[in-house]
């Protein structure tokens, strides 16, 4: 079908409307806008929708039959330059299309509920919208140009819902340091922009790489030059898929609400830089070297993520840090050459990564009321902990998740991760063991995720919070061992007091202050309804029904990337898709699927998941004891007293993990703090000297108008005094020169 | 219907109706804002009118050219024209000034003689980007002046007094080298003086003269543009100045140096101007870098903004350094995106301080729930101008880099420096843009005053940022909508380059 070529420009548009109309809405007739709530949601999914009616139609195609389509308008009519807008259908387009679509239109039912009792829900929703027309637009786009105004649109739409809650000064924070770390990106991709430009003078993605290629063959370009344009163009896919020197925005960026860090932060704005690498390949393999820097940044990442990911508190840290981590491992495949191997760990990490989240989102959601709505607590994963109990279905699906991501056989980063695992085998084996044992580490800490969320007992009851914000290892034997004080429960139900808002309820419980059971019973009697807002929630249907949908993708999708008859030469339909690419890349792509070399690796991998998961229960699992969670030292101080130095080196992983590798620390310490002398030595030096010499200039003038005026004073005795005054000086100079 | 003096009306008009404002009945200020409005909107639908119908825009030649002679002595003619370079300055100016009137309607002291400078200087801009003889631009050149003077000392902020001398002292000290470039260039080569462009852009002159002269003019024009060491008046000024005046300040004043530059330096001293142009660019990438760290160093808000539009200038200045067909029609499409982004930045901190009567950003914070509408209108703008694809700081910033990208001027080496340098400032202006919108409106914040000053913008606040806003994402989406008017002139001004 023609058609659905010919219309494909639409599929980027299709969810505009509902931004420019929210946003004239809430401008021009915000009440009437703000009555039709639910109507927007429904807009938005629907136009969503179509768009993925569209896309998947596209991606049919280019399975069966695929040929790659590319339309382009011009855009600027000038003699010396001309820039163009079109599009580009070929397979990574259409998966990108399908990644996007599915993932958005999940969030977007899911964030109708998450957000129905937000003051921003229609802000909220113009804002995905937005973001949603800007990465189809991205994905879609045929040349970098058109690249880069998409990427930095995208940009803008994360900033924004970063800071979605601009009232927490945290939030403002984060989301500041995301748009000027992606705009670190930006700066790279857009000198490495001009500067292909200038060496091909084209910005449409084939001329490009022919004319390059052909120009490296004769040895008519400097490689120092082109490798210098390749690498600044990989900086922009660095900052924006969280790689090791600019992720730090990422584990910030979870200060916005959590469908955003499913949809933005997990699953497709941060696989922007993979696309753009995975775009860019041809590019980059005629190039020598930048593989070996796609590579090494991508394993970097892969280690640091993980470590970071150890230690963290917050559920939704750990999960970026993951992210960044799994990032690292979809960067690594490009870069030894496995472009398969990183759209298909690309696929089933985003809808992965986005259950995680939306499962993450339940969970707070659930605990908000108890907490309280500061990320502080709602988020703080030492609070929660026997969640099982109370959020069944949630606990599931994150559990199916969990395992996913971890690697277990039948879900789907099983068979993408595993793939990855075995080219960089055959790559690196330093790279390779780096890798592998990640594996392992992935497993431990998405295992402790678990573990503290769902399993043991509610923790919420137990802590007092100020002795945990600050270090986890002396106050935890506080709360360790010991029933609940009544003092606790005080403590808690005052929180709950305040978080509520129920001040009159506050004042009628402070004349029987004594006794804290007596306030149980009074908030249980009194406010029956209230009493079970103790105990988290299941979230509502609403919510659930994305997770369960995102279940199955994520029990199904390794499939598509799997052969199903074994011997006859029949390739998988991930393969299929990709054919036209992976040609252009390396012309034996046919090669068999080799059933006991998978196996035996996949047996490798399977096994150190598993030790990261039983070293995870023996940490953080409630079979031993209950209160045994994070208590690290504690434990291992009373089985063994000396081992110290494990001790000592478990503490400094978890001192590295938990401040955040001290990167932050030192951008902050170094940039920051440079960037600000400078301005301040620079505004000093426009005040001081630049200013000043015009202010000095007028003082001197003013004062010597005032002397002069003082001198022509008028007076002639005056006159005759300066008069003699200046001749008998003259006369005494040409006295004492005479001799 | 050629003859017809259209632009000597369209220049003459503003400033005839304005002197009548003085001879309206007291009836309060309601009646001079309605007038002056009406005059305004009605000199606006008059341009393009005249534009519309009168003009070709594929002829690169001076269009709607009359000639009167004034004074004979020294061959002065009235010599209005118009070609497309200087086509969009003047919409521009006919758009920002009845923005900034309907922006100054709070004004109530003495607005009779508010209406009447502003009217004023309205003509004065007209009559420079519309004057074929350099006399009179340098009349109208210092035209402009007087009400600026006016109305900064009269109706400007506490230091008003020290700003409005310091610009005064500023331009008048830039103007002398204009005067006496003027006659330099106007008596060269002849017995009798001629000031006429078009003869004298034939004229060459022996290269050190065209040195002297080109420097000349240059200062008169670092000072408007402004070129970093003689920036200084300008943060003070818009620091101080009511923010009408300050729209027309950021938006029209400064594009009057840039003007000035491609209008004579360029066209008329073009030896010169190859020579200087590797300094131009130079000075302009510095500033760029320079102008953004000292904003990021301000706490006052105007002034970081006045800052910013420093920094802006300096894409301004690279472009016309470039000499590049493409280079120079990114320094006019950023000549009007920032005359559009410099006045609705200004307007829109303007109207915030005067809500929470707040100047410094430490002191400022968490307006953002009692004001969402400004919060919207200035995080769009911050975003235009920390050019975002889409509005028409990105497309401007991008073709001035693309020009000087494939100037031929260069060597490979300075280019790629230039060029990352120029990068540089795209990471700076986000964090000082950034940092000011959450200085402003991120955050909560109790304040201690009631509540009633608290007003979110009115609809004539949203109309005039929302009128702001559309030819800024159109410019964006679409350029060749600007580009389309001066492509030919550019071309035709830069052939000379390549002939010599």
């Amino acid at each position: 079908m023609e058609h659905t070529y010919q219309y494909a420009w639409i599929i980027p548009f299709l969810p505009f409307p509902v931004t420019i109309s929210i946003g004239l809405g809430l401008l021009l007739v915000p009440t009437a806008t703000k009555n039709l709530r639910r109507i927007w949601a429904f807009f938005s999914v629907l136009l969503l929708s179509i768009a993925m009616v569209f896309s998947a139609d596209l991606a049919i195609q280019q399975i069966n039959g695929s040929f790659i389509y590319q339309y382009s308008w011009s855009w600027t009519i000038n003699n010396t330059f001309s820039l163009e807008f079109g599009y580009l259908i070929d397979p990574l387009t259409s998966i990108m299309l399908i990644l996007i679509t599915t993932v958005g239109i999940m969030v977007l039912i899911y964030s109708d509920n998450y957000m129905s009792h937000d003051q921003g829900y229609l802000r909220f929703f113009a804002y995905m919208s937005f973001f949603n027309t800007s990465m189809l637009g991205l994905v879609t786009s045929s040349n970098l140009i058109q690249i880069y105004i998409f990427w930095e649109l995208v940009g803008m739409c994360s900033y924004l819902l970063i800071g979605f809650w601009f009232t927490r000064p945290t939030a403002a924070n984060a989301c500041q340091k995301a748009f000027v770390t992606n705009r670190v990106g930006d700066f790279g991709l857009l000198l490495g922009i001009l500067g292909l430009y200038w060496i091909t003078g084209s910005f449409e993605f084939r001329d490009l790489f022919e004319i390059l290629k052909n120009l490296i063959h004769n040895n008519e370009v400097n490689s120092l030059f082109a490798a210098l344009c390749a690498s600044l163009l990989f900086v922009g896919a660095v900052a924006k898929s969280a790689q090791f020197p600019l992720h730090v925005w990422l584990p910030d960026a979870m200060e916005g609400p959590t469908p955003i860090s499913a949809l933005i932060h997990a699953a497709t704005m941060v696989a922007a830089g993979i696309f753009l690498v995975a775009r860019l390949l041809p590019l980059f393999t005629v190039i020598p070297y930048i593989m070996n820097f796609i590579s090494l940044i991508g394993i970097i990442t892969v280690l640091l993520g993980a470590t970071l990911a150890l230690a963290q508190r917050d559920i939704k840290r750990s999960l970026a840090y993951s992210t960044m981590s799994q990032l690292g491992y979809i960067m690594l495949a490009p870069g030894i050459g496995s472009y398969r191997a990183a759209l298909f760990h690309l696929i089933t990490h985003a809808y992965s990564k986005a259950l995680l989240f939306l499962g993450s989102g339940s969970i707070i959601h659930s605990m908000e009321p108890i907490v309280g709505y500061s990320p502080e607590k709602s988020q703080n994963m030492i609070l929660m902990g026997g969640l099982r109990r109370y959020v069944p279905i949630t606990k599931t699906t994150f559990f199916l998740g969990t395992l996913s991501l971890c690697g277990m056989p039948p879900l789907a980063c099983f068979w993408s991760k595993d793939e990855i695992l075995n080219d960089t085998w055959l790559y690196s084996p330093i790279f390779a063991i780096i890798a592998w044992s990640t594996a392992g580490l992935t497993a431990f800490y998405m295992f402790r995720v678990y573990l503290l969320t769902f399993d043991g007992h509610l923790q919420v009851h137990f802590q007092n919070f100020s002795s945990t914000k600050n270090s986890s290892f002396y106050s935890i034997s506080i709360w360790g061992k010991e029933v609940p004080k009544p003092l606790n429960v005080n403590l808690f139900l005052s929180t709950m007091n305040t978080n509520e808002k129920m001040s009159f309820f506050s004042k009628n419980t402070y004349q029987i202050d004594r006794n804290g059971k007596n306030r149980i019973r009074y908030f249980s009697t009194q406010f029956g309804n209230k009493y079970t807002s103790m105990y988290p929630h299941e979230s509502d249907n609403t919510m659930l029904f994305p997770m369960l949908v995102l279940v199955l993708f994520t029990l199904f999708i390794g499939f598509i990337g799997i052969p199903f008859d074994q011997g006859v030469i029949d390739l998988d339909i991930l393969s299929k898709w990709l054919t036209p690419s992976i040609n252009l890349l390396h012309s034996n792509s046919g090669d068999s699927f080799d059933w006991y070399e998978f196996v035996t690796n996949a047996i490798y991998s399977v096994t150190i998941s598993f030790l990261g998961i039983f070293l995870a229960y023996i940490f953080y699992g409630s079979v031993y004891s209950s209160f045994q969670n994070l208590d690290l030292i504690n434990s291992f101080v009373r089985i063994d007293s000396k081992r110290i130095l494990s001790d000592r080196i478990i503490n400094g992983i978890y001192n590295w993990s938990y401040n955040r590798g001290y990167i932050d620390v030192f951008y902050g310490k170094v940039l920051s703090n440079t960037i600000r002398g400078l301005a301040e030595l620079i505004h000093f030096f426009d005040r001081r000297v630049i200013d000043g010499i015009t202010n000095g200039v007028g003082v001197v003038s003013f004062f010597v108008g005032e002397g002069i005026k003082s001198v022509g004073g008028g007076r002639i005795s005056s006159y005759i005094f300066l008069y003699a005054f200046s001749v008998s000086i003259c006369l005494i100079i040409y006295y004492f020169f005479r001799f | 219907m050629s003859y017809f003096p259209w632009l000597t009306i369209i220049v003459v008009f503003p400033i005839s109706a304005g002197l009548s404002i003085f001879f309206l009945p007291h009836r309060g200020n309601k009646v001079v804002r309605w007038y002056t409005i009406c005059i305004c909107l009605l000199e606006l639908l008059l341009m393009t009118y005249v534009f519309c119908y009168h003009f070709q825009l594929n002829d690169p030649l001076i269009q709607l050219d009359e000639d009167y002679e004034w004074i004979n002595i020294f061959d002065f003619h009235w010599r209005p024209g118009i070609d497309g370079l200087s086509i969009g300055p003047i919409l521009l100016t006919g758009f920002i000034t009845t923005l900034a009137t309907l922006a100054a309607w709070p004004v109530t002291r003495d607005s009779r003689l508010f209406h009447f400078l502003m009217l004023a200087m309205y003509s004065g801009q007209i009559g420079l980007f519309s004057s074929r003889d350099l006399l009179l631009f340098f009349l109208m050149w210092e035209l402009e002046l007087i009400p600026v003077y006016l109305l900064l000392s009269m109706w400007g902020g506490k230091k008003r007094l020290y700003s409005a001398t310091k610009f005064i002292l500023y331009t008048a000290g830039g103007s002398v080298f204009l005067l006496m470039g003027v006659p330099g260039m106007g008596l060269y080569g002849s017995n009798e003086p001629t000031l006429n462009f078009e003869t004298s852009a034939n004229q060459s002159y022996p290269v050190s003269l065209e040195i002297l002269f080109y420097f000349g003019f240059l200062i008169a024009y670092a000072v408007k543009l402004p070129i970093i060491p003689l920036h200084t008046w300008l943060p003070d000024t818009h620091g101080e100045a009511h923010y009408s005046t300050c729209m027309l300040l950021a938006g029209i004043l400064l594009k009057m140096g840039a003007y000035g530059l491609v209008r004579i330096n360029m066209e008329l001293l073009p030896h010169a101007h190859s020579i200087f142009s590797p300094w131009l660019v130079l000075a302009g990438t510095l500033q760029i870098i320079y102008a953004a760290s000292t904003s990021l160093g301000q706490v006052n808000l105007k002034k970081r903004i006045a800052y910013s539009s420093v920094s802006h200038m300096g894409f301004t200045i690279i472009g016309i350094g470039s000499i590049t067909d493409t280079g120079l029609n990114g320094a006019i499409l950023q000549l009007l995106s920032h005359g559009f982004l410099g006045a609705a930045l200004f307007f829109l901190a303007g109207t915030s301080c005067d809500r929470i009567r707040l100047i410094y950003l430490d002191e400022m914070g968490g307006i953002s729930i009692p004001m969402p509408k400004i919060f919207t209108m200035f995080s769009s703008f911050s975003m235009a101008s920390l050019a975002l694809p889409g509005m028409s700081g990105f497309v401007a910033e991008a073709v001035v880099f693309f020009g000087i990208i494939t100037s031929q001027k260069f060597l490979f080496l300075p280019k790629i420096l230039i060029t990352f340098v120029m990068a540089i400032g795209m990471i700076l202006t986000p964090i000082y843009l950034l940092s000011m919108l959450r200085q402003i409106f991120y955050g909560y914040k109790l304040f201690n005053m009631t509540n009633s000053y608290f007003m979110d913008s009115g609809p004539r606040e949203l109309f005039v940022s929302i009128c702001i806003f559309l030819p800024v994402i159109g410019i964006g989406i679409y350029p060749d909508f600007v580009l389309s008017l001066s492509v030919d002139k550019v071309e035709a001004i830069l052939s000379n380059y390549f002939y010599r």
